[in-house]
């Protein structure tokens, strides 16, 4: 049995990793980036974000000041139980953000829709967001925490239902260009980590997207081939759009392309993009049956 | 690091705007003022700007900071400038209306903005890099802040001293040009050659279904 202060505590320790901290898999993409990359002010954009980073790291600030929408995705195993039912997740990860707030590691971003008032602590209906997913046969819950930036969900989210007639000729030209178009002027804070759901009913392809945008560790493919086949693709034409970091000249454009896919209607081929930008903020806390609580930046 | 780059004197002066270069570096020292949407709409719409004298404080700086206040008052936890492109329904008039010589913030703006820059004499000016941490550093003292209580700690006006602030790169000059519509035109081309090799049809478009 899990208690719900031993997961607030843990969703507000990985909130602050996630705040300060780049995931290894990111730090060391950015630096590949800037191996590769031959334009001088792409080059200068990377050093200077990794120097941000590391400023951060060393407790002088955030990765990114625009802590944007507070979100945690987490995983129950068929055997785990939660003190006061799985409802206490809710509460815990709004009293997580909330205090996240109060000490300055999560920027009051998130304001009420139309009125557009703030109310200081990014708590209100509908966030922070918590997605719970069941999987395994475990007794355990693993969370990760994800502050996405505001660039990369405002300017980064793209839907379309296509027809099957529209076939790989749609994906590639629809996927392309949303990269060419987030990519424009930086606004989804290049090198970015390219989401792609196919498949699913709206919202599931949306949140496809989403997960390999957020959840995907970096440099791992699909596990099926023709999907990873695609990916490539999508990859490498997307490095030759003549655009780097922060939206300069140059090849940096993106860290990687991640595709994941539904089953979806006979009639439908939805397909969905959802960016991460350079940052890519996400902090893990695995926590066991028994409350012990470890925290990781490497994904699974 | 910034020692060896050109530094700016704030409020900015039309000739050294005329004079700055598309993709120059350049850093500011001075006086700036931030704020967000909510300060172009209420400004704009309801003729609500902060009271401060916009001759002295002429640097628009697009921000919404996160603050931390302490014992010895307000600090500066980190800055990063945000995407200028959502100001551009009211940015013209606003950079009209008070005079505005320099606007910092992330990338672009649009032709709006870039003509009333030009009318002014006037720049805007991007980051380079994701960088809150680093200009924090610069940012020698939290002068004043408007509008806390009806706007929140990201949206109110913040008056911040600042020395050798930047780097930034001059994305919009006082001539109107606009280094990233200059570059836009490149990946056009480009993205029309990879599309051409991944094999998509010249002449492809989307099923419609609403002929």
């Amino acid at each position: 049995m899990i208690d719900r202060d031993t997961i607030a505590s843990a969703m507000y320790e990985a909130m602050r990793l996630a705040a300060t901290q780049l995931p290894p898999d990111v730090e060391a993409a950015l630096e590949a980036a800037l191996d590769t990359e031959s334009d001088p002010l792409a080059r200068r954009h990377l050093q200077v974000s990794l120097e941000n980073a590391r400023a951060a790291q060393d407790g002088e600030g955030l990765v990114c000041a625009d802590t944007g929408f507070p979100l945690f995705f987490i995983a129950a195993g068929a055997r785990t139980e939660v003190a006061g039912g799985f409802g206490a997740l809710h509460d815990a990860a709004a009293e997580a953000t909330a205090r996240a707030t109060a000490d300055a590691y999560l920027r009051p971003t998130m304001v009420d829709p139309l009125t557009r008032v703030n109310p200081g602590d990014n708590v209100g209906p509908g966030m922070p967001r918590v997605l719970l997913r069941f999987e395994g046969e475990g007794a355990g819950l693993e969370i990760v925490a994800a502050p996405k930036g505001g660039g990369s969900e405002i300017f980064g989210t793209f839907y379309r239902m296509m027809y099957p007639s529209d076939g790989e000729a749609g994906i590639l030209t629809f996927v392309l260009d949303a990269i060419r178009d987030g990519c424009y002027a930086g606004k989804i804070c290049p090198p970015a980590i390219v989401g792609v759901g196919i498949g699913g009913t709206a919202d599931l392809c949306m949140e496809l997207a989403k997960e390999a945008a957020v959840l995907r560790p970096i440099g791992q493919p699909n596990s099926d081939a023709n999907v990873a086949a695609l990916e490539r693709k999508l990859f490498d034409a997307a490095r030759s759009l003549g655009i780097g970091a922060m939206g300069a000249a140059g090849t940096s454009a993106v860290m990687a392309v991640n595709v994941e896919t539904a089953v979806t209607h006979t009639a439908a081929l939805p397909v969905a993009v959802n960016a991460q930008c350079l940052v890519g903020r996400r902090w893990r806390a695995l926590i066991s049956a028994d409350g012990q609580v470890r925290f990781t930046g490497d994904p699974t | 690091m910034n020692d060896t780059i050109r530094d700016l004197t704030l409020p900015l002066s039309e000739e050294d705007a005329r004079g700055l270069q598309l993709g120059e570096t350049v850093t500011v020292s001075g006086l700036v003022f931030t704020g967000r949407s909510l300060l172009h709409i209420r400004a704009i719409e309801q003729g609500i700007v902060p009271p401060i004298d916009f001759s002295a404080i002429n640097c628009f700086f697009h921000v919404g900071p996160v603050m931390r206040e302490t014992a010895a008052g307000w600090e500066v936890v980190s800055i990063e400038p945000t995407s200028s492109i959502r100001f551009e329904r009211y940015s013209p008039a606003l950079v009209r209306t008070l005079g505005l010589r320099t606007l910092i913030g992330k990338t672009t703006m649009g032709p709006g903005t870039a003509e009333a820059l030009r009318e002014v004499g006037g720049v805007h000016l991007s980051k380079i890099g994701v960088c809150g941490n680093l200009l924090r550093r610069q940012v020698k003292r939290v002068v004043e802040v408007h509008f806390l209580e009806e706007l929140g700690k990201t949206e109110a006006t913040w008056v911040y001293e600042v020395e050798r602030f930047g780097p930034f790169f001059v994305d919009i000059d006082a001539h109107g040009r606009n280094y990233f519509a200059e570059l836009d035109d490149l990946s056009r081309e480009r993205l029309a050659a990879v599309r051409r090799e991944l094999g998509v049809p010249e002449d492809f478009a989307y099923t419609e279904v609403n002929p």
